[in-house]
């Protein structure tokens, strides 16, 4: 006679759950092959800190929120000389222009700078896949208008730049002014 | 049950080896050895490979120590890392094609009244263990022997709840089935 489904199960776990001893020589093989790496040496605050700063974030962008960082990068990218704009030799300085185009397969950097030729200053993608594309010219003291050209045909100006009012050309543009040393 | 920490002192342990103190890391190996080593060995059906997956568990548990976010659940962090190398393990034996392997050092502590019935017992409970699929015997392992909660298993595993729920109703049905059988030969 067969006992019931339960008390099979029963007896199957309890077989199951009796002590399994390993090779006694385990604990000393773990502790030998741990000690070939570095020793920890992560405080409590530091490692939550950097887990913190390292942790994956999702970041869901709006065109208006592409907008708005787009304008923080240009501003950290105007108001930072330490890192944006740098002195050059002969009272130059370097400006650097940032802008938000995801969809864009080319962006160029034209003003007055570089007589509104859009083949002297091609912009760069700041990463492979990135949204955000970076120029650094350097500029002599004046006042400069400027735009970006996406694809070579749609005109941008700079979101966190002032508009040029002196637009002769009917398209937006921006101005950037740089003072002498 | 679920894997607790005993006591507070994971945390502390954790904190010392992250601290420096790689010596402290052998309290946490001894403490957790022979019970991870029970869910190895019937999970592999063999010693060896489980000793292998073992050890390599708690070498890379100590590697990523800085990622385990909750000391105070060192024990369930731990016990996901073995139940990966576990199926990596089962996973490459599978094509040597080692399925089971009788394993006498497992068959200790005499509850029956002779060894010999015990031994026969347990070898007939390892041998329909085997015959499960590894993601059954895996669900019904964290279950029924070491009293896992659905929850706790779910983290553990990286499956869901209901889908751990169904593996450990088919489990008890397979082996049910599997032990009916060997009974009436």
């Amino acid at each position: 006679m067969f006992e019931p489904d339960e008390e099979l199960i029963a007896r199957v776990v309890q077989q199951l759950r009796r002590p399994v001893t390993v090779d006694s020589g385990l604990d000393a093989r773990v502790m030998a092959q741990v000690g070939r790496f570095p020793a920890h040496r992560v405080g409590g605050t530091a490692r939550a800190a950097w887990r913190w700063l390292t942790r994956p974030r999702m970041v869901r962008l709006s065109p208006l929120g592409g907008l708005a960082i787009a304008a923080a990068f240009a501003i950290v990218a105007l108001a930072r000389p330490d890192r944006y704009s740098r002195t050059a030799p002969a009272g130059e300085r370097e400006f650097g222009f940032v802008v938000v185009a995801p969809r864009a397969a080319t962006v160029s950097l034209v003003g007055d700078f570089n007589d509104w030729d859009a083949a002297r200053t091609p912009m760069q993608r700041a990463g492979k896949q990135a949204s955000v594309w970076t120029a650094v010219l350097p500029l002599t003291p004046g006042r400069y208008r400027y735009a970006f050209l996406v694809d070579g045909v749609s005109w941008l100006a700079d979101p966190a730049a002032p508009a040029a009012r002196d637009d002769e050309f009917g398209t937006p543009s921006s101005v950037v002014t740089v003072g002498g040393s | 049950m679920g894997i607790h920490s005993v006591g507070t002192s994971d945390v502390d342990v954790v904190r010392r080896v992250l601290g420096g103190d790689t010596a402290a890391y052998a309290t946490l190996v001894a403490r957790y050895r022979d019970r991870l080593a029970r869910y190895a060995v019937h999970m592999l059906g063999n010693r060896e490979d489980a000793e292998e997956a073992l050890q390599d568990a708690f070498v890379r548990a100590y590697r990523s120590l800085e990622r385990c976010d909750d000391p105070a659940r060192f024990g369930a962090w731990l016990y996901g890392i073995l139940v990966n190398r576990c199926r990596t393990t089962g996973a490459r034996a599978a094509r040597r094609g080692r399925v089971f392997v009788r394993d006498e050092a497992a068959l200790n502590g005499v509850a029956h009244a002779s060894v010999a019935e015990q031994t026969e017992g347990e070898d007939v409970v390892c041998w329909a263990l085997a015959r499960l699929t590894p993601e059954y015997r895996e669900a019904f392992l964290l279950k029924h022997v070491e009293d896992l909660e659905y929850e706790e298993m779910a983290r553990v595993t990286g499956a869901g709840v209901s889908a751990l729920k169904m593996r450990v109703k088919r489990a008890r049905e397979q082996l049910q089935v599997i032990l009916r059988e060997a009974e009436r030969v």
